[in-house]
């Protein structure tokens, strides 16, 4: 009874695996696999042989090229802001108590209920008038800062004991100070999950850059794909999945690499090993 | 006689203060006023290009929802969250007390169990649009099999919902999966030794024991896995655009269509306000959680 009972969540367990893994893998072998393979009948789960020009055709005809160096700017340039802005603010929040850090803090998880797909409007009508659309700046500026990463990173300097504040200021440090020699460091994994959980979600960001980026230069690798998959270029899949593969890989490596960052990013808990 | 003190505890207040500025210029730039506008702009006739904004009292919800498309809309979003929510949760927590019941493979099996979550939705969608292409896809190469003809999985009205719902469910499990397996993780273990102890086991100690222990995860789970849904716009986009026939479009594709394709910027604030009702509900459900992760 035990032996079937590990028997069959075992293979509940395999069954599941496959699934999540198979698209993945679908998308790797049909990015490499010859064009007259592509369609052939019957499942061929491994390709004759290897054709990587659907990865070249993704890159130069699908625009992916450009792409992933506006998603590498885009993607990094609101990470910097977003440090910038919020690093201070949750330091602010955690460690000085008053009426007005209160309120403000009130504001922030207020903040974090207003799904973006209510302001999305507004902000839209907001970067047209000041004359950001179809521009980089329209792209960054309108995540310059992040309620979640001031609550995320908040959370983190909380736990910094008040007593090593009270001695760095005893010490003569200002709050300045504090801040970068002791909440920093301390709160170091935090903004380490919200870094990742930031790249990893405007790298994905789909919706804003498709209101924003009219012109094709300035397709994020998302648009870019999606794009290509709308135009006119028959069913060039190898060419399609290769993009995919462009678009997929580097979150799946950042998520290989920063798997514990990227787990608290996303659940805000920490989970041990 | 002044001595410097009062004059030093405000140079004190100030820092901190200046450090909250550039965060609160951003909040009030970019979430504040446009959670405000969007609550104002549904009350009127707002021009693309700028200019003035003409007031029309509940116009634009009553047009909104008089329009059969946004009917259909709504309807069909309701159909695809009531096929991904539950699936996913439900997945999502036996894959997790799986895994953690998987010994020396743990780490691997949990690993390979994320990926879902952590694919670009575009890129996914791709790849599903090609594994659920007509004929020649890898779904009909299956079929093929068992002696099933090719089905036009996405160009049948009857079937495109339900495949783009399996895309759902194949996303949101792995991330309901990852909430379970970090609230598990936080269980104390004395309390499972104490269950085990006591000789309850299984399915009783599940129902007993584990879930009124990560009840606060599990409500934290249902809440990303409803909000997933209800706003889901990425794959539909790629995948069927909406159709065909209109037959998965949801609500955010029709914000989006109505905005930006139609530019009746009042008619769809007005939609995308509708969609706020339903996610301050589950917004409340959420600062519940919030509050007791605060502690």
């Amino acid at each position: 009874m035990r032996m079937l009972f590990r028997l069959a969540t075992g293979t509940a367990l395999a069954l599941a695996v496959v699934i999540s893994v198979f698209p993945f893998y679908w998308m790797l072998r049909t990015s490499v696999a010859p064009a007259d393979e592509t369609f052939a009948r019957g499942i061929s789960w491994v390709p004759t042989r290897f054709d990587f020009s659907g990865y070249e055709r993704a890159w130069e005809t699908g625009g992916l090229g450009s792409a992933v160096l506006v998603g590498v700017v885009q993607t990094l340039g609101i990470l910097a802001l977003q440090l910038l802005t919020c690093i201070p603010a949750a330091y602010v929040l955690a460690k000085v108590r008053t009426r007005t850090t209160a309120l403000a803090l009130a504001v922030v998880i207020g903040s974090l209920l207003v799904p973006s797909q209510v302001t999305l409007i507004p902000l839209f009508i907001g970067v047209n008038l000041a004359g950001l659309s179809n521009s980089l700046g329209g792209l960054i500026l309108p995540f310059a800062t992040s309620a979640f990463g001031i609550y995320l990173i908040r959370q983190q300097m909380v736990s910094i004991p008040d007593a090593v504040m009270e001695a760095a200021r005893a010490d003569g440090l200002g709050h300045t100070q504090r801040l970068v020699r002791i909440a920093v460091p301390m709160a170091a994994p935090g903004i380490a999950a919200f870094s990742v959980f930031s790249v990893f979600a405007h790298w994905n960001e789909y919706l804003w850059p498709l209101l924003i980026a009219r012109s094709a230069e300035l397709r994020t690798p998302p648009l870019a794909l999606a794009a290509f998959q709308q135009a006119d270029i028959g069913f060039d899949y190898p060419a399609l999945t290769a993009g995919a593969v462009l678009v997929t890989a580097p979150m799946v490596v950042l998520f290989l690499i920063a798997q514990r960052r990227f787990v608290q990013g996303m659940s805000g808990t920490e989970i041990p090993g | 006689m002044r001595d410097a003190s009062p004059h030093r505890m405000r140079t004190r207040e100030i820092a901190p203060m200046l450090m909250l500025v550039p965060a609160g210029i951003g909040l009030a730039l970019f979430v504040v006023v446009p959670a405000i506008l969007a609550f104002v702009a549904s009350f009127f006739e707002v021009p693309l290009a700028g200019g003035d904004w003409r007031f029309v009292g509940t116009g634009n919800f009553e047009r909104i929802l008089a329009d059969p498309a946004v009917q259909r809309a709504l309807l069909n979003t309701l159909v695809y969250s009531a096929l991904t929510i539950v699936p996913s949760l439900v997945l999502g927590l036996a894959l997790a007390l799986l895994t953690n019941a998987a010994g020396r493979a743990k780490p691997v099996v949990r690993t390979l169990l994320f990926l879902p979550m952590t694919a670009n939705l575009v890129a996914i969608a791709v790849v599903y649009s090609w594994i659920f292409s007509y004929p020649g896809g890898f779904a009909n190469q299956l079929v093929g099999v068992f002696g099933i003809p090719p089905v036009n999985w996405l160009g049948d009205p009857a079937t495109a919902l339900p495949v783009v719902a399996l895309v759902g469910v194949w996303r949101t499990a792995s991330l309901t999966m990852l909430i379970f397996f970090a609230g598990l993780a936080t269980m104390p273990v004395a309390i499972d030794e104490a269950a085990r102890a006591e000789g309850i086991r299984g399915l009783r100690r599940l129902w007993l024991i584990t879930l009124p222990m990560i009840r606060p995860t599990a409500v934290f789970a249902t809440v990303l896995a409803i909000l997933n849904s209800v706003q889901v716009f990425d794959v539909i986009n790629v995948m069927t655009q909406g159709g065909p026939l209109g037959s998965t479009e949801t609500v955010l594709t029709m914000v989006w269509r109505i905005g930006f394709r139609y530019f009746d910027l009042g008619g769809a604030s007005a939609l995308a306000l509708l969609l706020l009702v339903v996610l301050v509900a589950v917004g409340v459900l959420q600062r519940r959680t919030l509050a007791g992760r605060t502690r």
